[in-house]
């Protein structure tokens, strides 16, 4: 982005291309895939879970990034709580473009731990 | 309370972000709140962002009372 030295030219889009979309259900799948490989068989160890709920969002945060959205910012958000009974609650509002931005989630849960992850996407602006 | 805390949930996001909005600046904004009702159990959240360093950040404030807890998370990115 002309940090290295080079310049790259404009390409005068400021919109995502349909193909370029952020599309919820394949960001979905992904999560759902990081998610089973590592929290198969975790306990809620207060020790471990910080380092853990860092990973997970930066390991969601790359692999995302893999994908292809370069051109967006991705806010990436995970909970884990221990399950004991209690009633827990969660509710986002986003002020964004409805027509650029949208949000993928998913929920984890086994018999120690639920894990709640929501992904916000939304467009950079171009800045090339 | 378990059918007022819908509510309370919606409330509080909903009023942050009028309120973010309400300032006017160039700004894109997610709120997102977690009430959790005191257990014993354990809670943890993190996030990790991809972003421009310069211009967007985020703001968690955390609230209790006899009850309950509540995280109120703010992430804020630059038009």
């Amino acid at each position: 982005m002309g940090e290295s030295g080079e310049m790259l030219d404009n390409s005068y889009v400021i919109r995502p291309n349909f193909q370029h979309k952020f599309k919820p259900a394949t960001a979905k799948e992904c999560i759902h895939q990081i998610l089973k490989e590592e929290l198969v068989s975790k306990q809620y160890d207060p020790e471990q879970v910080p380092a853990l709920t860092r990973a997970l969002s930066e390991a969601v945060k790359d692999k995302l990034k893999e994908m292809g959205y370069d051109r967006y910012k991705l806010v990436v958000q995970v909970v884990i709580g221990e399950q004991r009974g209690e009633g827990v609650k969660m509710a986002a509002r986003c002020f964004w473009d409805a027509d650029t931005d949208n949000y993928a989630q998913d929920i984890y849960m086994n018999e120690i731990l639920l894990l709640h992850l929501p992904l916000l996407v939304l467009q950079s602006d171009p800045c090339w | 309370m378990h059918s007022r805390v819908n509510q309370w949930t919606s409330n509080v996001v909903e009023q942050c972000l009028s309120q973010l909005a309400k300032l006017g600046k160039p700004f894109k904004y997610i709120v997102t709140c977690v009430i959790m009702q005191k257990n014993g159990a354990g809670l943890q959240t993190a996030s990790s962002c991809f972003w421009d360093n310069s211009t967007d950040g985020s703001c968690t404030v955390r609230w209790e009372n006899k009850s309950m807890y509540c995280i109120v998370s703010v992430f804020g990115l630059a038009l």
